[in-house]
């Protein structure tokens, strides 16, 4: 049993450590003791200080000395660094720690480390922001959403609005000022309601002179300390627009000429294939437009002309895919007409290269040659043309004859020749006139023209002398085709001058070693037949 | 007068402890450290009395204080970073681990604590503040980074039963001068 005072000792010290309040009062025994009033004192002391400790009250005097209380104040001073620490953290001061306060300075340290990384991080991603922001050479701004005003703007937005900061600075802009028509404002912002974001629209602002800016603007809304923001860039097009136009104008003009041009203009893609043809075609082949985009090369082109092009234009394309430059194609192609005619076209393809000098296709420009074409076929029938008789002059026998004896001699397929000579025509043209002759000439050379075969070539050979070359045609029919055109001769009442003769000179390929050789045979035959009587047939 | 003095203090009398102690390295063992300066204070207030050995403990204190400033802290106006400097310096150099409670510059006033104080850290109870060479060590520093003077108190000693020494530092101003008064 403890002695009853001792027990009174005991309770008012438990009510000191384990009662939330106490009326305690000092035991009468102990109440002028001085070493348990100072006992009593620390007590007290150790309770207010640790109350006042738990409640975070750090600021409390904890009065008296010795070691637990000294240990409370060592705990209190601790307590009181790391709230300074702590508040120098917030304004930024990330060199603090703690140290020698075991796991709490590893946790502390740590939460700073991560704190000061944390921070960083967002001031690089900041910093990486605002300099992604003012260096971006498209015009960004923030806006607040419904108010529209400016928040933040780089220098590109200051170039293309033409304000200045101080402008700005001192709220004398507006986005409804800058948008030329604020129902597109209204639009943009309909957009970032329903999808947040809005791309690359079409905009017609105006800068603070008025002058009108066509934007593409790109917007997202973002959340700027919880309120809705806009962020926008807007990429300037009006140059763009200004060249785009002047293209379009320029197109336009190109396709009024070409449209209007009686050449034929067109391009056609790699695979052979028209991409464009002008309306002149219709006036040069009869087919429209659409049909000629429709037809294959065969019904471009007559078969001579489809190989021409055929060839040339492969060795262009060859060129090119051997990095060499496409060569121009020049050439005359015949064409199919809708009517069934053809016509003669002048074509020049030159290649068309895009913007990286990639070939890309042909430009070709068809001009109509046709008139120049009967023009030449006109000379060249003129010049091989006897102008007295129509029939074939001695420049196309000989070419003929040369032709032949070439032939033949690779062949061996002999040809004939027989040359006519009218008797005794210096008689006619002295008794009816050289006129009278003339027309006897035209006479006889029909005779002639109309009763050989379509390959037979008939010539004047000079004067009164007539030479025809029958290809592929041995003596034997060569003397019965002479024979009959002597008796048609014979019978013929010739205008003004009534009957005449003819005599024939006929000779055949016999491995002669010139043309001449056979001429001259048959010139010695006609000799022989003169000699003979006249209206006759000849052969050597 | 200062010609004829034998002991004025330079920073070079520390000498090149590297070269002098190859072996035994610039540490030595605190109780060395405080058998000097409790014979120091022994002899000193045999000589001169208790008043004028704490005053001789500040002054030497203070001149400690400001040549330490000088070759240990890099300048700064920044009171965290000194503060950083100092924490570093001082737990580095074994004397103490300082703690900063309380700041307001405006006012001048500052509440800081050393642990595991070099002077004072596990002497027996004696019912004192011992710490006067700190304090004029403290005010010194304050006053080099400031350039204001500091008075600084001693307030909580291990040798009145404190576990740790706090020290209350206030600038001395016009206000805090007629305060005093």
């Amino acid at each position: 049993m403890i002695k009853e005072d001792l027990q009174e000792l005991l309770n008012y010290l438990k009510a000191l450590v384990f009662d939330i309040k106490t009326n305690a009062v000092i035991p009468q025994k102990f109440a002028a003791d001085e070493d348990f009033l100072e006992l009593d004192k620390s007590l007290k002391s150790i309770r207010n200080a640790t109350v006042e400790l738990s409640a975070g009250n750090l600021s409390y005097e904890i009065q008296g000395k010795g070691f637990v209380i000294g240990s409370l104040k060592n705990l209190q001073a601790s307590l009181r660094n790391i709230t300074w620490k702590t508040k120098a953290i917030a304004t930024g001061d990330f060199s603090q720690s703690v140290h020698f306060l075991g796991d709490f300075s590893d946790a502390f340290n740590s939460m700073t480390q991560k704190l000061a990384s944390s921070i960083l991080e967002m001031k690089e991603a900041q910093e990486h922001f605002e300099m992604v922001f003012h260096t971006i050479p498209d015009a960004t701004l923030i806006t607040s959403m419904d108010e529209g005003n400016l928040i933040a703007y780089n220098k590109a937005f200051l170039e293309i609005s033409q304000y200045t900061e101080a402008e700005i600075r001192d709220e004398k802009i507006n986005m409804f000022n800058l948008y030329i028509s604020r129902d597109q404002r209204g639009l943009l912002l309909e957009k970032l309601r329903k999808d947040g974001f809005s791309q690359n629209m079409e905009v017609a602002f105006q800068n603070k002179d008025k002058e009108k800016i066509i934007g593409l603007i790109s917007s997202k809304i973002i959340k700027i300390e919880g309120e809705d923001h806009i962020l926008s860039v807007i990429r300037d097009i009006t140059p763009l627009k200004k060249i785009e136009k002047k293209l379009q104008e320029s197109e336009e003009r190109h396709r009024l000429l070409a449209d209007n041009a009686a050449d034929v203009i067109w391009t056609m893609d790699l695979e052979g294939k028209f991409t464009y043809v002008s309306p002149s075609v219709q006036k040069l082949r009869g087919y429209s437009v659409d049909e000629v985009l429709q037809q294959s090369q065969e019904e471009l082109l007559c078969p001579g002309s489809l190989i021409y092009m055929q060839q040339g234009l492969e060795n262009a394309i060859r060129s090119v895919q051997n990095n060499q430059p496409f060569n121009v194609f020049r050439g005359e192609l015949e064409q199919p007409c809708k009517d069934g005619s053809t016509v003669w076209t002048e074509t020049t393809v030159s290649g068309i290269y895009n913007e990286n000098s990639e070939f890309i296709g042909m430009l070709g420009v068809s001009r109509d040659i046709s008139e120049r074409k009967n023009m030449e076929e006109e000379i060249r029938k003129l010049s091989v043309t006897d102008k007295l008789t129509q029939i074939y002059n001695r420049l196309k026998l000989d070419e003929t004859l040369e032709e032949q004896w070439n032939d033949a001699n690779k062949t061996e397929i002999p040809f004939s020749l027989m040359i006519v000579d009218i008797d005794h025509f210096k008689f006619v043209n002295d008794t009816f006139g050289h006129q009278a002759g003339d027309i006897v000439l035209v006479e006889l050379a029909n005779i002639l023209e109309m009763n050989v075969g379509s390959v037979d070539v008939v010539g004047r050979w000079g004067g009164e002398e007539f030479l025809i070359i029958l290809p592929k045609t041995d003596r034997g029919s060569a003397l019965l085709l002479a024979e009959k055109l002597r008796m048609l001769i014979n019978e013929k009442i010739f205008t003004k001058v009534g009957k005449i003769t003819a005599s024939f000179g006929v000779a055949d390929y016999n491995k002669d070693s010139s043309p001449d050789t056979i001429v001259f045979r048959a010139d010695s035959a006609l000799y022989k037949a003169k000699e003979n009587g006249r209206n006759r047939v000849e052969y050597l | 007068m200062n010609s004829k003095r034998k002991y004025e203090f330079s920073w070079e009398l520390l000498g090149d402890i590297e070269a002098g102690r190859p072996n035994l390295g610039n540490t030595t063992r605190v109780e060395i450290y405080r058998l000097m300066q409790f014979t120091f204070r022994d002899i000193i207030e045999q000589n001169l009395g208790s008043r004028k050995t704490d005053e001789i403990f500040f002054a030497a204190g203070k001149l400690a204080g400001k040549e330490f400033y000088k070759h240990t802290i890099r300048h700064t106006e920044d009171l965290n970073d000194f503060v950083n400097q100092l924490q570093e310096a001082l737990k580095d150099l074994g004397i103490g681990i300082l703690r900063i409670e309380k700041t307001d510059m405006e006012k001048g006033e500052l509440t800081l604590t050393v642990s595991e104080d070099l002077d004072c850290s596990g002497l027996p109870e004696t019912g004192y503040e011992i710490c006067t060479y700190d304090e004029g060590f403290i005010s010194s520093l304050l006053e080099s980074f400031t350039g204001k003077a500091f008075e600084v108190k001693e307030i909580d000693c291990w040798s009145t039963g404190d576990r740790t020494c706090r020290f209350s530092a206030k600038a001395i101003t016009e206000m805090n001068q007629e305060e005093q008064i």
